[in-house]
């Protein structure tokens, strides 16, 4: 029985009848001998080479490439064969499909995934080939596939996932959206999902204020478009969504965007016009073909009008014209010509769309000499005249005379599109690059989304840099400038006054990104000379760097180390003070600040400042030991109120730019006005910058000084105190101004009190900090408003008062 | 791959002593049964048929035929016949229905010398076409049988007379992705790989690779020629990309030392392509797996197309024996299952982890 199905199953393959393959060992090409040194007296360099370039053109067949699949079969016969047997033939197939994909082969894996479909429908096979289409970018299989699998196992999420990516790429973003969403709904964790869907969101977002600007985007249409019909609408669209699909995968390296203007272009962008621009042409859109009218797009009325007509003429050109032609309106209008004229244009472009150019020729000629005789003035249609007859030109491949007419016409319209892009056509089919270069830069310059012209500029930019080396630009004509009424109503965007904002933003990011640049360098290079123990040095790169921001605190703790060394402890107090105003956790500040105390020989102070880094960090021995010898030297000091030994110099060798790196301890921030500084800064002057008010009000703060506050207040001009403050508002600061102003501010100068309140609000971090004041900040604060509001005064009413009290209570 | 435990591991499953020189094991289709083929001490050949279960060897059926049994195929017989063609010491070429063993279904005197190699194509599913099974022989000759014609082969190739002929060690079928195309390839003993193309009727390739090749093995028969991998005596073995020729420089190839003694074979995984087994002669394993470069194919000066040879990388290695191991048979159900033989009369059964995951 086994041997019945045997003959069955093998009557198909034919039998490979008797051959016999024979090779020769000696012909073959082995190699040489090495020569004797006898034999190169007698070498002939001719022969030898001779020799050797007949060897090199007896092997000039072209390579052998086994790629493609010339002769797959696509289905497999499996009559005879048993469940099973399928089974295994599937799978086999199948595997055979995935490995042709892991290898990026995707026509052989499709290949094989039909075949094994052929064999045995499954949900895993159709899944493949479906992803396999997706990489070969054939939507419509794709999607065919994915509905397959859908079929066979609803909620399949590959199969939906596949689906979206489909969808997403034909345009039908919302169906995409909820393929992706019931995969989540699935699979909550797809990671390929989720970003699917991020993307999706996005080109939806973006979508919706893109619609009305992909509308602008130039249509270059054949000529044929005014003759449309709108009645052909239903089966023009179906063959724009073959059209646009092919044009998808033609477009090789499936630049997403470009995909994503076919597809949505297909549902927009047609709808106006009521139909007149029905036609597609969209398969002609992007491509090198002659295009239609450069004054279709700014005549939409026009055209209208001309449509509408169209169906009053309908039952006429029926009769003259038969049943064929029943559609084309030859008696439509066209623009300001006589009847007789726009009659011979419309045949004109009926031919030219048939493809009949040599006759289009014919009537387009006639139409012009109609015009040139019948005396009427509108240059525009005898432009549009001149440039239909050289698109017929360029069809015919007379570019010489197709040159001329665009010529003619561009004399008409100066700077035209249409004809402008024919001539560049032209000039290009002649290989007169460089006036076709020029012709396509001017195409550019009046709409910069011509990807025909695009395309064609690279291309000829690299033949003319092969022809004229580096120096290729020297010898092209001058690119005439486009004047701007000629380009604006093309634009896709019109540079506006937000573009030329965000531009400005930009500058300031980057200066501020130099300036964040050169800060760093300057920092390190400081804490590069504090390693070489040059002070001096490391001094001014500091200062550099405070110049360029005054708010990074170890640039000030960096600083104070500095001057520690320096033995210049009252600079070194002040950086620490700054240090501690920003930053009042510092505790290198606070260890340096006890150095540069020492140093005054203010050993209270230090001894305050080292216990408060006991305190935070008690685990700084350095600390200790100073705090030791600290409390002897008060000790003594107070006890013969005589100087104490002499100073001991401390060594301190930490630079590390990251305060946490460093061992040394913590503090709060409350402790600011705990110490007791010995330099009373005695005249207030007016601040410069945000650096000295800083200083100065950190030095009437650590004091409790509210009248130095005030008279620092009294300094500072209202506007730009939101400035000086910068973003080192904190809630005390906020309390000790409340409490100057109210203090000592009010009687003297109450307009002024509110100037201040009025500005201070619009301070860095005001609103943060006015959620962590404390009740009795609070207190203070209220109070201020209410003497605030008791005053009177011209420069604000009580209504302003109540209204900036709003604000800050 | 951060932890040893993440690649795949050879695990030997089954061990089993046999009383006879065993060199040739293949999978039955669709079974978890196996045949072995071999030499009886008396200088009488043996079949065994084994089937794994729970864990054990268990022998289903012994034949004893009167001349040795040096390697099997079941290349060219349909899933339902599961015919095995075997070749022999003497030179012939048996098909074997292993139900009723008695008597051969086809039998020819195929070489005049021992048959060291044998390999079928257009059966079990592999490959479209007629089934038709190669061997080559001592004799020099590489002969394409179809078993439905009688005493001739389909197919000879063999030097002109008077060249010296060289011992042809290992055929293989490929490029049978259709009715007519099919290609041999032969290696020998002198280092020479010959690619016949069937379809022609012609030498479509030739290279030496210096040693005795010892085995070929295309990665897979039944498609458009992709990678084809030959070992060779002294250790090393090279991977050819089959997808491009150019007209002098051939194939590309990558060329690996594996192991210090004889790569005895390299079976590629049904499942897989791009992962192979080498066996050596020093008794070990070693698992590959090709990575394919980025552009298979580059212009090269004179802007001629020529394949570009990707690299392979060691996924694993054992070692099993202290003699060779000469044949290893991947199951074509099971992944990761396979069988070897090895020169220390025995049989192991064998199983590879994580082979979906590399």
């Amino acid at each position: 029985m086994n041997g019945v199905r045997f003959l069955t199953n093998s009557r198909l393959k034919l039998l490979r009848s008797e051959h016999i393959c024979k090779w020769s060992e000696t012909d073959k090409n082995k190699d040489p001998v090495p020569r004797d040194y006898k034999d190169w007296d007698k070498f002939d360099i001719e022969k030898e080479c001779a020799k050797v370039d007949g060897v090199v053109t007896n092997n000039s067949a072209p390579t052998i490439i086994n790629r493609g699949l010339p002769k797959v079969l696509r289905k497999l016969d499996t009559s005879a064969l048993t469940e099973q047997e399928r089974m295994v033939l599937a799978n086999r197939e199948k595997d055979k499909g995935n490995e042709a994909f892991k290898t990026s082969d995707f026509e052989e894996a499709v290949a094989y995934y039909t075949r094994s479909l052929s064999v045995l429908p499954t949900v895993a096979a159709y899944n493949n080939r479906a992803q396999a289409e997706i990489k070969l970018q054939n939507w419509h299989r794709a999607l065919s596939d994915c509905q397959k699998v859908l079929e066979l196992e609803p909620g399949n999420a590959k199969g939906l996932l596949r689906r979206a990516t489909v969808q997403k790429h034909l345009g039908n973003l919302q169906m995409a959206t909820d393929d992706v969403n019931a995969v989540l709904h699935i699979e909550p964790h797809n990671e390929i999902a989720k970003k699917l869907l991020n993307e999706l969101n996005k080109k939806m977002t973006k979508r919706s204020p893109e619609k009305p600007a992909k509308g602008k985007t130039i249509l270059i249409e054949e000529i044929e478009d005014e003759e449309e019909e709108a009645s052909d609408g239903a089966v023009e669209s179906s063959s724009q969504q073959r059209v646009g699909g092919e044009s998808c995968a033609a477009a090789a390296a499936g630049e997403e965007r470009a995909d994503m203007g076919n597809a949505q272009k297909k549902p927009h962008g047609r709808g106006d016009g009521g139909g007149a621009r029905g036609k597609g042409g969209s398969a002609d859109k992007y491509t090198v073909t002659p295009p239609g009218q450069a004054r279709d797009k700014e005549r939409p009325a026009g055209r209208g009008l001309a449509n509408g007509n169209s169906t009053a003429h309908q039952g006429e050109s029926t009769s003259r014209e038969g049943g064929e032609q029943s559609k084309v309106n030859l008696d439509a209008p066209a623009g300001n010509l006589p009847p007789q004229l726009a009659r011979l244009k419309n045949e004109g472009n009926h031919l030219f769309k048939n493809g009949q150019f040599g006759d289009a020729i014919g009537k387009y000629s006639l139409a012009i000499d109609g015009y040139t005789e019948s005396g009427i003035d509108s240059p525009e249609d005898l432009c549009i005249l001149y440039s239909n007859r050289a698109a017929c030109y360029l069809k015919d491949g007379n570019s010489a005379d197709c040159i001329t007419d665009c010529t003619k016409s561009l004399e008409l319209q100066p700077f035209s599109l249409k004809p402008l892009l024919r001539r560049a056509m032209a000039y290009d089919s002649l290989e007169r690059y460089r006036k076709a270069y020029v012709d396509y830069k001017t195409v550019l310059q009046i709409d910069i989304s011509t990807q025909a012209a695009h395309d064609s500029v690279n291309r000829i930019t690299r033949v003319l840099i092969e022809q004229d080396g580096p120096g290729w630009r020297e010898n092209l004509p001058d690119i005439p400038l486009v004047p701007l009424s000629a380009q604006q109503h093309r634009r896709e965007e019109p540079p506006s006054a937000e573009e030329a904002q965000a531009r400005a933003e930009r500058a300031v990011q980057d200066a501020a990104r130099k300036a964040e640049a050169r800060f760093t360098v300057l920092k390190s290079d400081g804490n590069e000379c504090v390693k070489k123990g040059r002070y001096e040095d490391a001094v001014g790169k500091y200062n550099e760097c405070v110049k360029l921001r005054s708010n990074e605190c170890t640039v000030f703790t960096n600083r104070a180390l500095c001057y520690v060394k320096l033995e210049r402890f009252a600079e070194a107090k002040q950086d620490c003070d700054l240090a501690l105003a920003l930053e009042p956790e510092n505790k290198k500040a606070f260890y340096r600040r006890a150095l540069a105390n020492k140093g005054l020989k203010d050993y209270l102070a230090c001894s305050t400042d080292l216990q408060e880094v006991l305190r935070l960090d008690p685990s700084v021995q350095e600390a200790e030991r100073e705090l030791q010898e600290v409390t002897e030297l008060l000790r003594q000091s107070l006890a013969a109120a005589s100087p104490g030994k002499p100073r001991r110099s401390v060594p301190i060798t930490e630079v590390d730019d990251t305060e946490e790196s460093a061992s040394k301890g913590e503090q709060d921030s409350t402790t600011g006005q705990n110490h007791m500084d010995q330099s009373k800064p005695s005249a207030i002057t007016q601040p410069a910058n945000a650096y000295e008010f800083g200083q100065a009000l950190s030095a009437a703060r650590s004091h409790d000084d509210t009248e130095a506050c005030a008279k620092l207040l009294h300094l500072v001009a209202p506007e730009t105190l939101p400035s000086y403050i910068s973003n080192h508002l904190d809630g005390h600061t906020i309390a000790f101004i409340m409490q100057a102003l109210d203090g000592h501010l009010l009687e003297k100068a109450p307009s002024l009190v509110y100037q201040h309140l009025n500005h201070l609000h619009t301070a860095e971090r005001f609103s943060v900090v006015l959620m962590l004041l404390d009740k009795d900040e609070r207190r203070q604060m209220t109070q201020l408003f209410e003497h605030l509001s008791a005053v009177e005064s011209e420069d604000f009413s009580k209504n302003d008062v109540q209204n900036l009290a709003n604000k800050y209570i | 791959m951060s932890t040893p435990l993440e690649k795949p591991q050879i695990i030997a499953h089954i061990q089993k002593s046999l009383n006879y020189t065993v060199f040739d094991s293949k999978w039955v289709p669709c079974s978890a049964k196996f045949v072995c083929m071999g030499n009886y001490p008396r200088g009488t050949g043996v079949l065994q048929i084994y089937e794994i279960s729970h864990g054990e060897l268990q022998l289903v059926k012994e034949i004893e035929k009167p001349k040795p049994i040096k390697c099997g195929t079941f290349g060219a017989t349909s899933l339902q016949q599961r015919h095995l063609a075997t070749g022999d010491f003497d030179g012939n070429l048996h098909i074997w229905n292993l139900e009723v063993p008695d008597e051969p279904v086809y039998s020819v005197k195929a070489h005049k010398e021992i048959v060291n190699c044998i390999d079928g194509v257009g059966g079990v599913g592999i490959g479209d076409g007629a089934p038709e099974i190669v061997t080559g022989s001592r004799d020099g000759t590489v002969k394409v049988w179809d078993s439905r014609q009688k005493d001739t082969p389909v197919a000879n190739m063999e030097p002109v007379e008077g060249d010296t002929k060289r011992d042809c060690w290992t055929v293989a079928f490929g490029h049978a992705f259709n009715d007519q195309d099919r290609c041999v390839c032969a290696g020998y003993d002198n280092g020479d790989i010959k690619l016949f193309d069937l379809r022609n009727m012609a030498l479509r390739w030739e290279t030496n690779i210096r040693n005795g090749v010892c085995c070929v093995e295309f990665d897979r028969k039944d498609i458009n020629m992709n990678k084809l991998v030959a070992t060779s005596l002294e250790g090393k073995f090279h991977v050819f990309d089959m997808r491009t020729q150019h007209p002098t420089k051939g194939f590309a190839s990558v060329s690996e030392k594996a192991h210090k003694s004889t790569v005895w074979q390299v079976r590629h995984l049904p499942q897989n392509r791009d992962i192979f087994m080498t066996t050596g002669g020093a008794g070990n394993l070693h698992l590959w797996k090709y990575e394919y470069p980025g552009q298979r194919s580059k212009k090269d000066s004179e802007e001629v197309d020529m394949g570009v040879a990707g690299t392979v990388n060691l996924l694993q290695n054992v070692t099993l024996s202290t003699q060779p191991i000469a044949s290893l048979d991947w199951s074509p159900d099971k992944q990761g299952l396979c069988v070897c033989t090895a020169f220390d009369q025995s049989i192991r059964v064998l199983i590879v982890t994580k082979l979906n995951r590399v």
